[in-house]
Formats: structure tokens, sequence, C-alpha cells
């Protein structure tokens, strides 16, 4: 088994981990040494202090303020007096405002009743002689009361230095203390330090060594892992993948191989029968194709003799045109012709109605003829009727004449005469009545000859009439065959434009025909690149072993 | 002597004007009910009511021609209880002939009012005799009437 990489680089990592923890201790070691209580650096800052403390004059011991009064005490310099005095003022301010930091920061206990009730209350007492009434007198230059003043101030001054006193001895006490319990902290840390660092280093150990165990398991695995993919990339589909139970990455790396090589399996057989199918599928296309080309080329031919038989019917068509516009001419002077008659009718048709208008008037003026003959029939019946009397009353007076004897004999001759003129007037009337009926016959067989006329002329104007429909009838119907052969021409003539259109759709059917061969042909040449790329293909898949 | 000339159908005929009262134009006659062959009305003339015989009823057998010459002849007849007025309606009364000589004609039993024929006339017109010229029974029914 080759060595594990992943567990001599934990190994690496936990021994860098354990000497850098290692340093890192010692280092804490050493500056923990160097800045306890006691230590160099320690005792270093506390002398610099010292130095500071035994130079500098405390503000909270007034001292300072002490001695400034007492060098005003003797001085007479107005300018060093008010120099003095401000000098004064100024410690005041520092030992105030020191005064307020302790009363803030020290905690309650005996030292801080000493300082800030003891000491102050002195302090203050000083300060407010001072201010009150020294400084006045000073300023006053009453040396006198000054010198009282400053007895007063020297007993306040040494209750302050006692309250002072105890302060710092309580102070040194308290530090003592503190010193003693550093020493004794840092000693007892420093012991459970070393005993944590102990331990740390010994779970590292036990961490490392349980790294390096799983690590050369781990590695194991997947050098095992590594081999089945090295033989799957050769080729070797076949390959069992133990020791899948685990579920770590491991686990799951060596279940993913797993997966991976049956799916490669099943895709590599599914190739293999594809590449078949794509095999006998290339040999068919490549069938097909050649089929279709000779289709195509068939096509063409078909196509040309189309393009021969249109332009066949494209001639013929144009020549049926000029024939067709030819008889449309005849058409239409045919139509002229019979209008120039429906005209001539029309004017006949004009006189045949004034001659019945004539007709019509001889007939009513015989009708006036017929009722003046009647007139004369009745003033015939009268002059017959005044005739029969006038021959009734000869006849009677002649009877009486001829009862009358001898001396109607005269009268007799008269009645005689009278009776003959009244034959006579009779004879005339009959003669009259004779010539009337005459003249009736007369009239009534011109009123019939009149009325035949009437009537044949209205047949004649029906007739003309008829005559001119029939003209209209033809010239309508000339009219419309003249519409139907321009229906006739205009289909001729989009029947030659659509030949022309076959024509030039033919045209570019042989085009595309063409170019339809010229595909096909490539189609033919990728069809066998096809056969070629599956042939491949078909060595390359038969490569990989699949087993059963 | 002159003679009424007149006719009835084909026949022409005359009666003397001495039997002859009056000629008088055709008219509207008042009709009789009941009347006997031949009366076809009564005429009034000169205030009595005239009875008036269609002499061509009783001659043809039909009646006489509604003409204007058709006219009724007044004739005074003599009977047993004096002269009476009788009508008779004729055709073609409209002249009057002179009688000068005279021809004898067929006598006929059943029509004895038929006597001479005029001679000098055209279509020899015959004379009737106005005595005979009614039959028995209606000439005693005028009779009767007459009698009051």
């Amino acid at each position: 088994m080759a060595k594990s990489y992943l567990a001599s680089r934990l190994t690496l990592l936990v021994a860098a981990f354990a000497g850098l923890f290692l340093i890192f201790g010692g280092v804490t070691w050493y500056t923990i040494q160097q800045v306890r209580v006691q230590g160099p650096i320690y005792n270093q800052i506390i002398s610099g202090k010292d130095l500071v403390a035994d130079v500098l004059p405390p503000p909270e011991y007034i001292i300072e303020a002490y001695l400034v009064a007492r060098q005003l005490n003797d001085e007479t310099d107005p300018s060093r007096i008010s120099e003095f005095v401000e000098r004064g003022d100024r410690l005041r301010v520092d030992y105030e405002s020191r005064q307020e930091y302790w009363r803030r920061e020290l905690p309650a206990g005996p030292l801080k009743d000493l300082m800030t009730v003891t000491a102050a209350k002195s302090a203050s007492k000083f300060f407010q002689l001072r201010d009150e009434q020294f400084v006045p007198a000073i300023r006053a230059g009453d040396h006198e009361k000054a010198k009282a003043v400053l007895a007063q101030m020297d007993q306040a001054y040494a209750a302050h230095r006692l309250a002072i006193d105890q302060v710092v001895q309580l102070a040194n006490q308290q530090n003592a203390a503190g010193e003693a319990g550093a020493t004794s902290f840092i000693a007892n840390h420093t012991a459970v330090l070393s005993g944590l660092a102990a331990a740390i280093l010994l779970v590292v150990m036990l961490m490392a060594w349980y790294a390096h165990r799983s690590a050369t398991d781990l590695s194991k695995r997947i050098k095992l892992a590594s081999e089945i993919a090295n033989r799957v990339a050769s080729g070797d589909l076949a390959t069992e993948v133990p020791g899948t139970d685990r579920g770590d990455e491991a686990g799951q790396l060596l279940q993913a191989i797993q997966k991976m090589t049956s799916s490669l399996r099943g895709l590599v057989t599914r190739a293999k029968q594809a590449s078949i199918e794509l095999m006998s599928t290339a040999t068919e296309f490549a069938a097909t194709s050649r089929q279709q080309e000779a289709t195509v080329q068939s096509f063409g031919a078909s196509t040309n003799q189309i393009a021969a038989a249109v332009k066949q019917i494209t001639a013929t068509s144009a020549e049926l045109l000029g024939t067709m516009e030819g008889v449309n001419a005849v058409a239409g002077q045919t139509a002229d012709m019979a209008e120039d008659g429906q005209a001539g009718l029309r004017n006949l048709d004009n006189t045949m109605e004034r001659l019945a208008g004539a007709a019509n008037t001889m007939a009513a003026r015989l009708a006036a003829i017929r009722e003046e003959a009647a007139e004369i029939t009745g003033v015939v019946t009268t002059i017959s009727k005044v005739a029969d009397q006038t021959n009734l009353l000869s006849i009677n007076a002649a009877i009486e004449a001829e009862k009358a004897g001898e001396q109607g004999l005269g009268f007799l001759v008269l009645a005689r005469e009278i009776r003959r003129l009244a034959d006579q007037t009779a004879v005339a009337t009959l003669d009259i009545e004779q010539m009337v009926k005459q003249m009736q016959t007369a009239v009534s067989a011109g009123v019939m000859e009149i009325d035949r006329f009437a009537e044949e002329v209205k047949s004649g104007v029906g007739n003309v009439v008829k005559v001119g429909g029939q003209f209209g009838q033809i010239i309508t119907q000339v009219k419309t065959l003249s519409e139907r052969f321009d229906a006739v021409n205009h289909g001729m003539r989009s029947q030659s434009q659509g030949a022309n259109q076959i024509g030039d759709a033919m045209g570019q059917m042989i085009d595309g025909a063409r170019q339809t061969s010229q595909s096909l042909r490539e189609f033919n040449s990728a069809t066998e690149s096809l056969r070629d790329a599956v042939s491949v293909l078909k060595q390359e898949i038969a490569l990989f072993h699949v087993g059963n | 002597m002159l003679a009424l000339a007149f006719r009835a159908g084909p026949m022409r005929l005359a009666l003397p004007i001495s039997a002859v009262v009056e000629v008088s134009p055709r008219r509207a006659l008042r009709p009789v009910a009941l009347a006997p062959e031949g009366v076809i009305g009564l005429l009034p003339l000169r205030g009595t009511l005239t009875p008036v015989v269609d002499l061509c009823r009783i001659i043809l057998g039909r009646d006489c021609q509604p003409l204007r010459s058709s006219r009724i002849i007044v004739v005074a007849l003599p009977g047993k209880a004096g002269q009476r007025l009788i009508g008779l309606l004729a055709e073609d009364v409209l002249d009057l002939l002179p009688v000068t000589a005279t021809i004898p004609g067929l006598r006929l039993p059943d029509a004895p009012w038929l006597s001479d024929h005029l001679a000098d006339q055209r279509d020899l017109p015959q004379l009737l005799d106005p005595a005979a010229l009614l039959p028995e029974a209606l000439e005693s029914l005028f009779v009767a009437e007459a009698a009051p």
C-alpha cells in the first residue's frame, strides 16, 4: 500500500500546532514573569514614582502653602506679595481638585475617613484663615495681626500634618498587603496555566493519532475509487465496486462511481444499439435520396413538357383572341343596323298614328252626317204626317160635298185637288225618305269602312310596335352578345395571361427542381459523411467492454 | 157618284160614299170586355159610342196592319130599328174614286156583301154592300144595344 499523503500532512499539521503552542506558552510565561509585582518592570515604575514623590511637594500635603504663607509674612515688597498670594491661591485650587479626586476614587474605609474628613478639615481651616484674615492683613500691612493669624494657621497646619502622617502609614500598610496578594495570585495561576498546557498537548496528541488513523483509512478507500475510475476510463465498464455500505464521503464517492459506472454501461449499450440503427438509417437515407434524385429529374422533364404545352396554349389563345375581336366588330355593326331599323320604324309608327287620327276625324264627321240624316228623316215624317192629315181632310170634305149635292160640286173639285197635292207631297216625301235611306246606307258603309281602316291602322301600329320591340330585342341580344364577346375576350386575355404565368411558374419549378436535385446531391454526400462518422463512432464504442 | 177606295190585304175594295159618314184616323179605342170576334173597341163620335169592327179580321182572319193609312170608316147602317153607326177599320183608306161603270163580280153565298167591280179603275176595286156587311149575330147585338 502506498504512503498516505493525507495522513502525513495531518501529522505535520498537528506537530506544527504543538510546537507553536509550546512557543506561545513560553512567551506567555516570560511576559508574566516580566510584568509581575516585584518584577523588574514593576520595580522600575515604582522607583520612578518614588523619585517624583520625593522631589515634588505633594498638593494634598499643604506644606508648600504653609511655606508660602511664611514667606509672605516676612515680605514687604508689594509685587512679591501679590506674586506669593497668587501662588497660594493656585496651591489651594490644586489642593481642592486633588481632594475632590480622592473623595471620588477612594473606597470607603478608614483611609478615606482620614484623608477626606480629618486631614481635609484642618486644611480647609488653614485656607479659610489664610484667605479671610491673613492675606487681607498682609495687604493692609498689619504684620501684628498677620503674625497672630499665622500662629492659628500653624496650629491648623500641625493638625493637618498629623492626619497626613497617619494616612501615609495606613496607605503603606495597604500597599504591602496588595503586593503580597498579587505575588501569591501570580504563582497560583502560573501553576494552573502549566497544567492547562499539559492537558491541551495531550488532547492534541490524541486528536493527531485519531486523524492519522482516519486519514489512512480514507485515503485507502479513495485510492480504491481512483483505481476503479481508472479501469472505467480504460473502457472496462464491467468492474464491480465494493465497500459501498458506509455513508461517509468516501462511501458516497464509491456509490456515485457505482452509479456512474452503471449509467455509463447503459449509455454505452444504448449508444451501440443507436449506432447500429444510425448506420442502417444512414444507408436508408442514401437510398431514399438517390430515389428522390431520380424522381426530381423525371419531374424536371415533365415540367419541361408542360411548359412547352403552356406556350402552345398561349399562342392558340392569342389567335382566338384576334378572331373574337373580329366577330365582336361584326356584332357591333349588326347592332348599329338594327338601331337604324328601329329609328325608321319609329317614324312609320308616327305616320300610322297620324293616319289613325285622320280616320277617327272622318268617323266623327260621318257620325255628324248620320245625325243630320236622322233630322231630315224627322222633318220628312212631319211632312208625311201633314200630307196624311191633308188627305184625310180632303176625303172628309169630299164626303161632305157629295152629301151637299149640286152645291158642293165646286168644293168637291177643290177637295180632289187638295188630295192630289197631298198625294204628290206624300210621293215626294217617299222620294226624300228613299234618298235619305240611301245616304244613311252609304254613311253606314263609310263608317264601317273607316272603322275597318282604323282597325287596320291600329293593328298596323301594333305590328309596327311589335316589329320595333323585336328590333329592340335584336339590339339587346346583339348588345348582350357584344358583352358576352367582351367577357369571352376578357376570359381569353386572362387565359393568355394565366398561361404566361403558368409558363413562368413552370420555369421557376424547373429552377426549383434543379436546385432540389443539387440539394439532393449535397444531401447524398452528407449522408455518406454521416455513414463514415457512424462507422467511426461504432469503432469508438467497441472499445468499451460492457460485459454480460 | 163617288166611292171610298181601301184595301184588305191584297184585295182592293170600295164603299159608296153615300153610306160613309166620316173617315177618322185610327186612335186609341175604349176596349170592350168579352167582345165578339172582330169588335176591337168603342169610338166616341158625335156624342155616342160607336163600335169598331176590324175588316181584316172578318175578311182575312188577321188584324189590320198598324199603318197611318189604316183608318176607321164610319158608316151608317140601315137596321130593323133604324139607322146605326158602325166603325170599320181598313187598310189604305186614301182615295175617292168616281163610279162611272160597273162590272158584276162573283156572287159568293158565304160573302153576300161583295158586289160589283169598278170597271174603269186600276185593280178593279170591288164595291161592298154595307147592308150585308155584318154577320147576323153582330148585327143583332148592335141593334139590341141601340134599342133604348
